[in-house]
């Protein structure tokens, strides 16, 4: 189980390092530690979601916990549920 | 606190007096053919700077005038057209009137005259399109408070009635390039939900790819959102206002409308691009909505976004000249410096008082009060210096509103003049700044009239056609020495002396030097114009500049050579309030004559006076003969003396150098005075620049030696003994 | 959330006028007096968003945003511009060197700050 703490800012600026992170983390449980996170932009939830799909894939689990309230909110405003970006249950 | 709007518009004014001064400083820099490139942005942004706060504060003229005025100069930097010297002329002739309607502005009086068609010319001038295309710019420019580049206006009128219930679908595609630009898609969703309508948003997860396909700085994103609600396509399509060349949008109205509302949108407003596969979108498309064509263009299209801002870097950053750096500056209210200076006042005629009590009480020279005190009087002008250093201004300003005076009044006479202006940087007591501007004005003017010749009688005379006035300011021997010189005719000595017989000032066969008769010009109602001119016919003559200056305790003199030009020459003090002074007495009075204003005290001996004629004499001082004045008789405090034996005189210098002995009782001692005006209450005294307060409480008169002179009587005893 | 911002202006009527409708809007903000001054204020400041005029002195607008997008970490920190045209030629110049949004002098406070929370949050 690998754990991975999210940047409070994840915008342009941090995306490409996110990524390169997960990358990293690949093959492997993923646990995503977001409860600093105060934006999460677009960008960031592309490469939280395209995770989630990776992981899926291999039949491992991703989840993110604990959620900061700005997190959660933002997931609203992008009309997806934390369920599109975990992988809970592994083939 | 006052209304900070208020305070804000104060301050805009005083800004845009700066602006209008930096404007002024390029265009005179043009004038002298610097035709570069900052120094067209200066003049640029003084304006551009001027329109931007007017247009805060709704002064619709003055941002129309500035906006036209911008305009032009735009042209300017852009290369458009072309700068020559009668084109500066122009633009510092749009200037002035530019400066008229800040005013205008400022007073809310109706805009100036004459500007309108100024500035016509200059567009004439310069090959612009006409006034009233610029004017409809301006129109389009003002009542936006946001930019809303929508072009919505042209929907149906029915669009912008609220509709209740109305449901939206918008399509949204964000490209990389908007997060480029800094936005946020959960800003604009958050923004959007803030619009108050049933929000139902809904990502299309399938189209982002695993994580291994993804480049973490480009979109894969789209988005569907329902909206329903009372509200209208503009609300939302303002927030979508800054991003629409970085996305595609489509919005489409549902509940059975005609499907597609918006053809003037865009090209693709039909939400149809869903169909394209998300990796083929142009990254670098910085053009608005995709067109199908687009969809051509190869796939993986990966110019990195991160570089694009590069490209134009350089261009605007490398091309400046980097101006000096400005020095943090506080903006005090005049009032609480004026109350310092009273207050460091009463500080000098304080510690004076004390310096006083001190010495009476008998401390020995070397005591701890002793050097304490004298520690103390060092502080204390130092803060003197310090505060007048607050006080004091470039003369610049002043000097600038010269040059528009040289331009205006030489177009009204029909004459070439240019003005040059030398020791601008000079520092004047602020209120003395004030203060000269009328008398200064007045002087540029008659030396304009009066001083220059007309172009042919100056080419006849083997000068060139153009006249030059310089304006100067220097500091000498603890005064500002302010000049205005012409290179004209210089004075008419025998006209100026059969004016002033023919009008009765003088007699008839009075013998006058040059400089006296130079010193008729002064005379109340005097006038040397044949004809009285467009310019100075305006009942103000040399009297009213001599009466305005010597009110600030300065003088004005005149230096003329025939063929060559005049200088008038005014001689200021520093400062309105405080002067180094000898404190002399006279006939059992106190009185202060200015320290700069002696050469040397002595004392008399019978071989030093000689008698000049029947009730004057002069005195011999190395060489020299000068005249001799018995303070206590010119004063009215007495009669003459019988005997000048013995007696002390101090020596003084004028301006034009020449030279005076005054005989005072004794000196007492040498010391700093605050000057309190008497002028309020008492009008000019000839012959006293003042009075002032001293140590022990009493009151004494500072004198003026140079104007006492003027009004002296010069008459010393007849009788008394030439012997010895 | 109030956002902290700074502001690049050469004029100081308009910097007031910002401070003013910023502050009311319970905003922290940072002014500057140009582009060159604006890089050295935004020096160990995290601002929320910049506003940025254009024609300024010694660093314009420009200028001012291409440094500013130059730095890693302010790559994506919304930058608005204070313009006094809506020429688009204008637009587009301050979109290509990375501009957020725009904003029209003079500027009607309520919709400023509309404008801030639309690219800022």
């Amino acid at each position: 189980m690998t754990r991975l703490v999210l940047d409070p800012k994840l915008d342009l600026s941090k995306v490409a390092a996110l990524n390169k992170s997960l990358l990293a983390a690949k093959g492997d449980d993923l646990e995503i530690d977001a409860g600093q996170v105060t934006l999460l932009g677009a960008l960031g939830l592309q490469v939280l979601i395209a995770s989630a799909k990776t992981w899926r894939d291999s039949g491992q689990t991703l989840t993110i916990s604990p959620r900061s309230e700005f997190f959660d909110e933002a997931l609203e405003l992008f009309g997806v549920t934390v369920d599109d970006l975990q992988s809970t249950e592994a083939v | 606190m006052s209304d900070p709007m208020a305070e804000i518009r104060a301050s805009f004014f005083v800004e845009c007096e700066e602006l209008l001064e930096s404007l002024q400083d390029a265009l005179a820099a043009m004038g002298d053919g610097e035709y570069d490139g900052e120094t067209i942005n200066v003049v640029f942004r003084a304006v551009h700077s001027i329109k931007g706060g007017a247009g805060a504060f709704g002064l619709d003229a003055l941002v129309a005038f500035a906006h036209r005025y911008e305009t032009v100069m735009d042209a300017v930097r852009s290369g458009q057209v072309e700068l020559s010297p009668d084109a500066v002329k122009m633009f510092f002739n749009a200037a002035d009137y530019l400066q008229d309607h800040v005013r205008a502005a400022q007073e809310g009086d109706a805009a100036p005259e004459g500007a309108d068609e100024c500035l016509q010319e200059l567009e004439v001038f310069m090959g612009m399109p006409m006034g009233a295309e610029a004017e409809e710019e301006v129109s389009d420019f003002q009542p936006m408070g946001l930019m809303l580049d929508l072009d919505i206006g042209e929907l149906d009128v029915g669009e912008t009635v609220p509709a209740k219930e109305t449901v939206f679908t918008v399509d949204f595609t964000p490209h990389s390039a908007l997060f480029v630009s800094g936005n946020e898609p959960l800003h604009l969703l958050r923004a959007i939900r803030g619009l108050g309508a049933l929000m139902d948003v809904s990502l299309d997860i399938d189209r982002i790819p695993d994580l291994d396909a993804l480049t973490a700085e480009q979109s894969y994103l789209h988005w569907k959102i329902r909206l329903a609600g009372d509200l209208r396509e503009e609300d939302i399509r303002e927030a979508f206002d800054f991003i629409e060349d970085v996305c595609d949008l489509g919005i489409n109205r549902e509940a059975g409308e005609e499907a597609p509302l918006f053809s003037s949108a865009g090209p693709d407003t039909t939400g149809q691009n869903p169909s394209r596969p998300a990796d083929t979108q142009p990254e670098d498309s910085s053009v608005a909505p995709l067109t199908d064509s687009a969809n051509t263009a190869p796939p993986k299209v990966m110019s990195s976004p991160a570089n694009k801002p590069s490209a134009t870097s350089g261009g605007a950053a490398g091309g400046q000249k980097s101006g000096s750096e400005p020095s943090p500056t506080v903006r005090v209210d005049l009032d609480r410096i004026d109350r310092l200076v009273n207050l460091v006042g009463e500080l000098v005629i304080n510690q004076a008082m004390l310096s006083q009590s001190v010495t009476e009480s008998g401390f020995p020279p070397n005591s701890a009060v002793m050097t304490g005190l004298e520690a103390f009087m060092m502080l204390t002008r130092d803060i003197q210096d310090s505060v007048m250093m607050i006080r004091a201004q470039p003369a610049k300003p002043l000097f600038q509103r010269m040059g528009r005076i040289v331009r205006e009044a030489s177009a009204a006479v029909g004459k070439e003049v240019r003005l040059k202006v030398e020791g601008e940087t000079t520092e004047v007591d602020k209120t003395v700044i004030e203060r000269l501007s009328d008398p200064l004005t007045h002087m540029i003017r008659n030396s304009v009239d009066h001083g220059l010749e007309m172009p042919e009688q100056r080419r006849a005379a083997g000068k060139p056609s153009e006249g030059v006035i310089t304006l100067s300011a220097q500091h000498r021997s603890g005064r500002v020495v302010i000049e205005v010189e012409d290179d004209g005719a210089g004075i008419n000595r025998p006209k100026v002396l059969q004016k002033a017989i023919d009008k009765g000032l003088i007699a008839p066969d009075a013998q006058l030097s040059d400089t006296e008769i130079d010193n008729l010009l002064f005379l109340p109602g005097f006038s040397t114009a044949d004809q009285v001119s467009a310019l100075s016919g305006r009942g103000v003559g040399m009297d009213v500049v001599r009466s305005a200056i010597q009110s600030l305790g300065g003088r004005i003199t005149i230096q003329s050579e025939p063929g060559k030009g005049s200088i008038f020459s005014i001689s200021l003090p520093l400062t309105l309030a405080v002067l180094d002074g000898m404190v002399v007495s006279v006939s059992g009075e106190t009185l202060v004559v200015p320290l700069n204003a002696i050469l040397e005290t002595q004392t008399l001996t019978g071989a030093d006076l000689r008698k000049l004629g029947p009730n004057t004499n002069v005195i011999h001082v190395r060489g020299e003969f000068v005249p001799l004045y018995d303070l206590g008789a010119e004063l009215g405090y007495r009669g003459a003396m019988e005997t000048y034996e013995g007696c002390i005189v101090l020596l003084t210098a004028q301006e034009n150098g020449q030279r005076n002995a005054l005989i005072v009782d004794q000196i007492i001692e040498q010391r700093q005075v605050v000057i309190k005006g008497l002028q309020q209450a008492y009008g000019h005294i000839p012959g006293v620049a003042a009075a002032t307060i001293l140590g022990d409480g009493q009151i004494a008169l500072i004198l003026d030696p140079a104007d006492l002179v003027q009004n002296a009587t010069g008459y010393t005893r007849s009788d008394f003994s030439l012997a010895g | 959330m109030s956002l902290k911002v700074l502001a690049v202006d050469d004029s100081r009527t308009i910097r007031d006028m910002l401070k003013l409708a910023l502050l009311d809007a319970g905003m922290e903000l940072h002014v500057a007096e140009d582009g060159v001054h604006g890089l050295e204020v935004l020096e160990g400041l995290e601002p929320d968003a910049i506003i940025s005029d254009i024609n300024m002195p010694r660093l314009d607008g420009f200028g001012f945003i291409e440094a500013v997008r130059r730095q890693e970490q302010h790559r994506a920190t919304p930058i608005l511009v204070l313009t006094t045209e809506s020429a688009p030629e204008l637009k587009a110049r301050a979109r290509a060197a990375g501009a957020s949004g725009w904003i029209v002098k003079p500027f009607d406070p309520p919709k400023l700050v509309k404008a801030l929370h639309m690219v800022a949050g």
